[in-house]
């Protein structure tokens, strides 16, 4: 018996606060061996969370268009619901139950992807395609957060380091339906664990993130780690995608909208290179919002979807790479325009 | 003493400055050239950037690199691991062989090889159709694996470099008359057909070696 078909039915999405011109951090820029470095030149703009928003407020925020256009029902009768928050309000148990009481939900399914990263909405569609395909439910409501620009890399040590003016802000949910509207093709998620120490979080003088101290967090890159996480994700996401591509029997070529995340505009040449696939038909927003690590897949889409530039029948293909390479996902989907 | 670096072109120059394209850390700091570095790593790179001008495939052979060498020296071992040079037979000119490269019809290949064994290097210099020029060079190092890999075995370094003769036939007439097709027309074929040779000397050597039979057999080395 062939499997119900799952569709990515709708996003939405939201930037928090006023866009932070690049100059916000010409103003802290210390001395910096990576200042140079395009891995970490920085957009033009970006958002930040604010001091006090959390990541529920942000969620909240992202799945008003949802309710907007579908209904608050569709929303509250949700059966599964995934979340992945980068900088957890409380760490120790993620915000997946706080989401759903603030969202209105009961859901039966309540997970938190911690180990997506910024191939966090791919790995969340994954899990909601195989949970409603295998009965048990009709609805998944996916939740992504980036937050740490405003709360880590807006520290007011580390916001002098060249890395701090790259990430962005914002948040996204995604809708999937047991439908035919615009049918998941096919998902590749694969983890690559040997990479997973490392990213790691620096400070100095040294201490455990959760242990007492005022030395300030930031995210650990040395010149050689980067050319080694850059190697990693010019062949993971590429790969991914092909691999797809091959299982649903179509080119590279034939992609009509790519998504991806979007660490550094060199990234972003070498995926369409790879792919084959024109400028005009790879969207970003990296200028606007700077690296949205686990949230730049569903906003790409929501604007890619809100501009017209992806139309009902477009193969949309969305991939990326997490961390420092131990994580990588792509996933196909036949778009079938906003009901 | 000091160091006599770029001495010479500083006097000659009149200046310090570095000359055009020199990129030295003195005067190119790294934080500086990184990105240049990093702007040059890609996912895929252009076929004509790989294989354009100079032709090159390397791969580990699990076979002693002493022996490897001796083999290759040999020119007929092109009648083993070869794809198309077959029917080696010596020329009356010692050390130049004749074959044919069954790529296109009556094709003859003349070959010379130039070996040294304390570099361990084996040079095949070759021409289609007369042996007077031999302008097709196939350049292969035997490297011990040891020493760069860190196991035993060898590796093998295998560089062809585009001669302009590749682009156009210098001795028309030397070839049968009714053949159409030139070596150059399968340059561009040249990395996966060379890939596919040494992926033949690789499997041959490292039977042999495996299975406890003389890397370069009986007859290549008496008759």
């Amino acid at each position: 018996m062939n499997q119900p078909t799952v569709s990515l039915a709708d996003v939405s999405t939201y930037l928090p606060g006023e866009p932070v011109g690049a100059d916000y951090y010409a103003q802290f820029a210390g001395s910096d061996d990576l200042a140079a470095n395009l891995m970490f030149r920085a957009p033009k703009f970006r958002h930040h969370v604010g001091p006090d928003e959390t990541a529920i407020d942000m969620v909240e925020r992202a799945a008003q268009g949802l309710i907007e256009r579908h209904g608050h029902d569709v929303i509250a009768n949700v059966d599964v619901l995934i979340t992945h928050t980068q900088v957890p309000d409380m760490g120790f148990y993620g915000e997946g139950g706080g989401i759903a009481h603030r969202l209105g939900l009961r859901p039966s399914w309540v997970l938190d992807l911690n180990n997506g990263g910024c191939a966090a909405f791919v790995l969340a569609l994954k899990v909601a395609r195989q949970l409603l395909s295998s009965g048990q439910g009709r609805t998944a409501l996916i939740a992504v957060t980036a937050n740490a620009a405003g709360h880590v890399f807006d520290q007011a040590g580390v916001r002098r380091k060249a890395q701090s003016a790259v990430p962005g802000d914002g948040a996204a949910v995604g809708l999937v339906t047991l439908s035919d509207q615009s049918p998941i093709l096919d998902i590749e998620c694969r983890t690559y664990g040997e990479y997973a120490g490392d990213m790691v979080l620096a400070s100095d003088p040294p201490r455990k993130w959760w242990a007492a101290g005022n030395s300030e967090l930031s995210i650990g890159f040395t010149e050689t780690k980067i050319t080694k996480v850059l190697a990693r994700g010019n062949q993971q996401v590429p790969e991914v995608a092909l691999a797809v591509c091959d299982r649903i029997g179509m080119s590279s070529k034939d992609i009509d909208l790519l998504v991806t995340n979007q660490p550094n505009r060199v990234f972003l040449r070498n995926w369409r290179e790879a792919l084959e696939v024109p400028e005009s038909r790879h969207l970003d927003t990296f200028d606007k919002c700077g690296n949205l690590f686990g949230a730049g897949i569903p906003i790409n889409l929501d604007h890619a979807i809100s501009d017209g530039q992806v139309k009902a029948g477009d193969l949309v293909m969305m991939a990326a790479f997490a961390h420092a390479g131990d994580f990588a996902g792509a996933a196909a989907v036949r778009w079938g325009g906003r009901s | 003493m000091s160091l006599a670096a770029l001495e010479d072109i500083a006097v000659h120059s009149g200046t310090t400055h570095p000359i055009e394209g020199v990129v030295r850390i003195e005067t190119s700091p790294l934080e500086e050239t990184a990105p240049m570095f990093m702007a040059k790593m890609r996912s895929v790179y252009p076929h004509d950037e790989v294989f354009g001008q100079y032709c090159t495939v390397n791969d580990y052979v699990d076979c002693p690199p002493d022996e490897l060498f001796e083999y290759l020296a040999h020119t007929r071992s092109l009648e083993e691991w070869t794809y198309t040079l077959r029917d080696f037979t010596e020329t009356e000119e010692p050390g130049l062989w004749l074959a044919y490269d069954r790529l296109l019809p009556d094709t003859e290949i003349y070959t010379r090889t130039v070996a040294n064994a304390e570099a361990r290097t084996v040079d095949y210099h070759c021409a289609w159709d007369q042996g007077k020029h031999l302008w097709m060079i196939y350049l292969m190092r035997v490297l011990d694996a040891q020493v760069v890999l860190g196991k035993p075995g060898s590796v093998v370094l295998w560089t062809n470099c585009r001669h302009p003769f590749y682009d156009a036939n210098p001795y028309p007439e030397a070839g049968p008359a009714e053949r159409t097709g030139w070596v150059g027309d399968f340059w561009d074929i040249f990395g996966a057909g060379h890939g596919l040779e040494l992926n033949n000397l690789k499997s041959i050597a490292e039977y042999r070696h495996r299975n406890g039979l003389p890397i370069t057999p009986d007859w290549m080395s008496t008759s």
